[in-house]
This record gives C-alpha cells, sequence and structure tokens, in this order.
C-alpha cells in the first residue's frame, strides 16, 4: 500500500502491519519451502521464514506497493535472507544432500520413497545456477507470478520467462538423467 | 510474436494454472500444439514442487507468530509512548465516550439554568429608524471651551432593566462624537431602534478613545477617563407605543496643568431631560455639527411608517 498524500504515516504503516499479519498464516508455509529449496534444513527453513516476517515488520516503512505486492515484497526479503544464510555456511554454490532432513512420520515404504525422490530432484537443483534456482523456487514453491519474480530479481517480465524455460528444460534433463 | 516467445508465455500460464491447483493436464489439452513440448516440463515442475512440498511445523509456526505478534505490540507500545498524553487519552473509544457524555451533561446544565443566567446574559437590540428608543450623546460645558475637538469614540452601550436585570447592549451606529458639536442643548443621535419596554435603571457607554485638540495651541492633549466603562443610574422608562430619547450627557473638566478629564453627567442625563437639538445620523458630513433645535420630548408618539 503507498503512501496516500493526505494520509497519516502511522494510519499508513498500521494498516501495513494488519496487511503483514494477514499474510502470516498463508506465506509462512511458502516462504519455508522456498528456503528449503536453497538451503536444504527444514528448520532452518522454519526459521528463516519466521524471521522474514520480523524483519519486514522492522522495514514495513520501507515497504511501497508502486506494482509490488506485499507477498513478493516478503519472497525479497526471503531470497535477501537466504543469500546471507548460505554466505555465512559458505553453501553458495551447492547444498550437501545430507542437510536435507529425513522425513520421520507416515508409511515407511512411502517415507523412503519420499526421500529418494527429494534426494533425486535436490542433486538435479544443485546443478542450476543460483538464479535458475531461484526462479524455479519462486515459482514453484513460493507461487509467485512472473511479474513478481521479476520485481525480486529486478529483471523484465520476458527475461524471467526465458530464464524460466531455460531452468526447467536443464532441471527436465538432469532429472531425466538422474533416472 | 515467435513461436519461442508463445511458447514461454504458454508456459507461464500453465506453470501459474498449477500453482493455482489445476491439474497439467488441463493446460495440456487446452494447448495441444505444444503439448508434446509442455508435457516434460510440466512434469518436472509437478515432481520439484511434490519433492519439496512439506507442512511446516505446527509448533515452529506457532512460536515464530508468537514472536511476530510480540514485536507487533512492543511497535504499537512504543508508539503509543512516543504521542503526546492527550493523543493517547483520545485514541481510546472510551475516552470519546466520556467526552461525549461530559457534553451532554454540559449542555443540559446550561439548558437548565440559562433562565438563572439570563441576567448577564445581554439582549442585543437591532437598529432601527422607526425604534421606540433613541439614545443620544451631549456635553454639559465646562472645560469644553478650551478644545477646537473633542472626539470621544464609543465602542458600546448598556441598559439595564430594572425588574429582571437584564442588560442591553448594542453599537453605536454612530461611533465617533465630537463633544465640542454637542454643547449645551445640542446632541448627537447615535443609535435608534427596538428595546422591549419597561422600566430601566442603569446606562453605561464603553469609551474606547477620547482626543482633545486645544485651541490655544492645535496640540492633542491627554483627555483621562475615570474608567473605559461610563456608567450612570438614572431610571427611565420605555413604551412600545412612544419613543423615548435618553440623552447620555458627557463632560470634559480641567484638573489643572493642561490635564482633563471626561466623566458622565448624571444629573443632565437621562429620558427626562428637556427637548435638545438632533442631528441627522446618516449624513456622516454634518454629524458633528449641530443642527437647529428640535422639540423633542422624552417620549414621543412612535413615528408612523
Amino acid at each position: 500500500m503507498s503512501a496516500a498524500p493526505g494520509k497519516g504515516k502511522t494510519q499508513v504503516r498500521r494498516q501495513n502491519e494488519a496487511r503483514l499479519a494477514s499474510l502470516y498464516q498463508e506465506y509462512y508455509d511458502r516462504i519455508a519451502r522456498y528456503a528449503r529449496v536453497h538451503i536444504g534444513d527444514r528448520t532452518e527453513a522454519e526459521d528463516l521464514a519466521g524471521e522474514v516476517f520480523l524483519k519486514a515488520l522492522d522495514s514495513l516503512d520501507s515497504y511501497q506497493e508502486r506494482g509490488v505486492p506485499m507477498q513478493a515484497w516478503l519472497f525479497r526479503i526471503a531470497h535477501n535472507l537466504v543469500v546471507d544464510h548460505l554466505r555465512k555456511k559458505a553453501k553458495l554454490k551447492t547444498v550437501p544432500i545430507e542437510t536435507i532432513p529425513l522425513e520421520s512420520n507416515g508409511d515407511p515404504m512411502k517415507l523412503a520413497e519420499r526421500n529418494i525422490e527429494l534426494e533425486r530432484v535436490n542433486r538435479a537443483m544443485i546443478q542450476l545456477t543460483r538464479e535458475q534456482r531461484e526462479v524455479l523456487g519462486l515459482r514453484f514453491l513460493g507461487g509467485l507470478t512472473s511479474r513478481e519474480v521479476g520485481h525480486i530479481l529486478r529483471k523484465n517480465d520476458s527475461a524471467v520467462r526465458e530464464m524460466q524455460r531455460a531452468a526447467i528444460e536443464k532441471l527436465r534433463k538432469l532429472l531425466t538423467a538422474e533416472g | 510474436m515467435t513461436m519461442t516467445e508463445e511458447f514461454r508465455q504458454i508456459l507461464d500460464r500453465c506453470i501459474d494454472r498449477i500453482n493455482a491447483g489445476e491439474k497439467p493436464e488441463a493446460c495440456l489439452a487446452d494447448y495441444p500444439q505444444y503439448a508434446d513440448q509442455l508435457r516434460p516440463l510440466l512434469q518436472a515442475m509437478s515432481q520439484t514442487k511434490e519433492a519439496y512440498a512439506f507442512t511446516p511445523s505446527a509448533s515452529a509456526k506457532a512460536a515464530s507468530r508468537q514472536r511476530f505478534t510480540a514485536a507487533w505490540q512492543k511497535l504499537e507500545e512504543k508508539r503509543q509512548a512516543k504521542q503526546p498524553w492527550f493523543g493517547r487519552a483520545f485514541a481510546r473509544p472510551a475516552t470519546w465516550a466520556t467526552v461525549a457524555a461530559v457534553l451532554v451533561v454540559l449542555i443540559v446544565t446550561f439548558v437548565s439554568i440559562r433562565p438563572v443566567l439570563s441576567p448577564v446574559l445581554p439582549i442585543t437590540p437591532t437598529p432601527s429608524p422607526d425604534g421606540n428608543f433613541v439614545f443620544l450623546i451631549s456635553d454639559e460645558v465646562n472645560a469644553i471651551g478650551d478644545f477646537s475637538s473633542v472626539t470621544v469614540t464609543i465602542s458600546k452601550i448598556g441598559l439595564q432593566q430594572k425588574d429582571s436585570g437584564k442588560w442591553l447592549e448594542f453599537k453605536p451606529e454612530i461611533t465617533e462624537v465630537d463633544l465640542t458639536q454637542v454643547q449645551g442643548d445640542a446632541v448627537q443621535e447615535v443609535w435608534q431602534g427596538d428595546i422591549p419596554e419597561g422600566q430601566y435603571k442603569q446606562v453605561f457607554i464603553y469609551v474606547d478613545d477620547v482626543r482633545g485638540v486645544l485651541k490655544a495651541t492645535g496640540q492633542t492633549v491627554e483627555v483621562k477617563l475615570p474608567s473605559r466603562k461610563l456608567h450612570i443610574s438614572q431610571p427611565f422608562v420605555v413604551t412600545t407605543d412612544t419613543v423615548t430619547s435618553f440623552t447620555y450627557d458627557l463632560t470634559v473638566v480641567a484638573r489643572g496643568n493642561q490635564q482633563y478629564l471626561l466623566k458622565p453627567q448624571a444629573d443632565q442625563s437621562g429620558a427626562d431631560q428637556n427637548p435638545r437639538e438632533t442631528k441627522d445620523k446618516g449624513n456622516s458630513d454634518n454629524r458633528t455639527k449641530p443642527t437647529p433645535p428640535i422639540s423633542h420630548p422624552a417620549n414621543l408618539p412612535k413615528k408612523e411608517n
């Protein structure tokens, strides 16, 4: 929401805070899934999702809609936090498979199959460029549109669509090769 | 649009539709010409979504939500602390309700005690050329001969009713009177209008300024006032079918060493004075020139329209 002239700054701020709180339920999950693509660890991904909302609350004064919905802005914060997180852990290029925790509940057979599939997809994902992983993470796990992804990556729609196509093509090839 | 760009757009649309909950088959059916190219890509997408899909733990989410809510509350408290006390007080609906209740009580109280207060709430009569009351200013000769002009500026006139004690207040239509022009029997009419009939007991005039110019030197000297509000107690009667003319007599007295004082002359004032001359208050050029004396008894029959 933009700060309309004549509206009190505090009033706009309060409205944005309420809006941010209303996004919590749905977007916490999406951000956690998006983060997991990059950092692998489920618990760390959940922590990062919580951190995104706290960071957003702190820097809400800098948020102005201008065509970027608040949810896309949240993913931009998430993206920055992921980059920081990986930089700290010197994991910018790869996500070790062993950091992906195994699911521990449900049918053991299905669980095993799921974990094998997760490892397979993850092996393919880490062979993509960081930007390609970013586009697929935001599109597939974050559920953002190409335009919203463009706002986060500061690229136009057409460039995002091309990156997306190339990324999926490469991912498909890698998955096929993985068997 | 090139085939490639068209394909990218279709792929993009299909991804949006799958994100919105549709099956890949629905999208493939809508674009049969691209189905073979789209199918493996959408399949890779589905595999990726499925592999990474997980439901964050409820406890982690709840704890995180709690931290967010606490931070939000802290922010609000900080904001409240920064506001001035009246801002905080009036931000609460309860304060507004209290203020509204107090206002209602005050209004009700005022309405109910208004009759008791009415003697101190002045009535403001309106001027009218045919009114039943005329207010005149005159000068009782004392030291006025020392002056070529003594201009008195009157801002307000008040009359007090005898029985109810109510005050009537009105602004004179002519606010400046040169006392050198209204000496002796000469008068200056400064207001005419309708006022309630009855007995009146007191009159006051508010004098804003007095400027005297000495004949001998041409100098302007200060004419002092005992008070800005010059008051006299002089009973008179007003009726609706007569015109009552009240003459308020002022006089300038010398206090020695070129000091002068303006004071009311109660014994020469009143509605029962002898007839005095009046001037046309509508003609500003002649306002300070005395017109020929006219018969002006205290109570005249009211003018016919």
